[in-house]
């Protein structure tokens, strides 16, 4: 309803069943469980890394239910 | 709209009608089978314009955070969930939180509110110019069966807050 309003969003999601029944705007998949979007607790780098991922997918994705799997792995280092 | 609420409505009084006992006993893979989720039409869209560096951010997550002995906590009782959502400050500090969700394990976010709500690494993101601004307020939801009314009351409100604050961009994280 905010892009209807005319504000753009960018969702987080880990359950490709429940995104496909959602169907957001535009859509960062994780496969982290719940409660835990952004990795473990006090993976800074991480987060942060996230975070510009989407910055980046507002910019290329321009077509509407877009979603992007991301490659980070629980407690493994994220690729370069 | 593409959400149809009016045809939504009486699904969702009937799945109440029949989950209730389901609910009560914990049963949630159940009633989850059960809901009536609505597939819109189409999917809602506004194209993103402009760059980061010139605009407000504001966060949303339905982690069920609420400011500890400043705002009360979520019903996490009800089968309808809540529908009603908290003002978080910008200025917010784990130790300013709790939280009221009984549906996911939120161990993990007590040890660091970021993995869901990341306002810290957004702070540093707006130090650095890679973002415009982080909004002065940010909002929790918690667990929500009742689409009728978040549809149709609360989230009105919540748009005419974020309107009124002149946020450009939601980054929305489910719990």
């Amino acid at each position: 309803m905010a892009e209807e309003a005319g504000i753009p969003t960018i969702s987080m999601g880990n359950a490709a069943d429940r995104m496909a029944h959602i169907r957001p705007p535009r859509a960062l998949f994780v496969k982290f469980a719940r409660g835990s979007m952004f990795g473990e607790p006090g993976n800074v780098k991480r987060q942060r890394r996230i975070i510009l991922d989407a910055l980046d997918a507002l910019k290329t994705m321009t077509e509407p239910g877009t979603i992007q799997e991301l490659p980070y792995k629980w407690k493994r280092p994220d690729p370069e | 709209m593409p959400i149809d609420i009016e045809k939504f409505k009486p699904a969702y009084e009937k799945w109440v009608e029949e989950s209730l006992q389901d609910y009560q006993a914990g049963k949630m893979k159940e009633i989850i089978k059960k809901y009536p989720f609505i597939v819109p039409d189409g999917i809602p869209w506004t194209s993103y314009k402009g760059q980061p560096s010139e605009q407000t951010f504001a966060l949303v997550t339905s982690g069920g955070f609420y400011l500890k002995g400043r705002q009360p906590p979520f019903d996490t009782v009800s089968i309808h969930g809540d529908t009603s959502f908290r003002e978080i400050p910008k200025t917010v500090h784990q130790e300013d939180l709790a939280i009221a969700h009984s549906h996911y394990d939120h161990s993990l976010a007590e040890q660091d509110i970021n993995i869901i709500f990341p306002i810290d690494r957004f702070i540093e993101l707006e130090k650095e110019n890679i973002i415009g601004k982080v909004a002065e307020t940010h909002y929790s939801f918690s667990y929500v069966n009742d689409v009728v009314t978040l549809v149709t009351e609360t989230i009105p409100k919540f748009l005419s807050r974020i309107k009124a604050e002149g946020v450009d961009v939601l980054f929305l994280v489910p719990a």
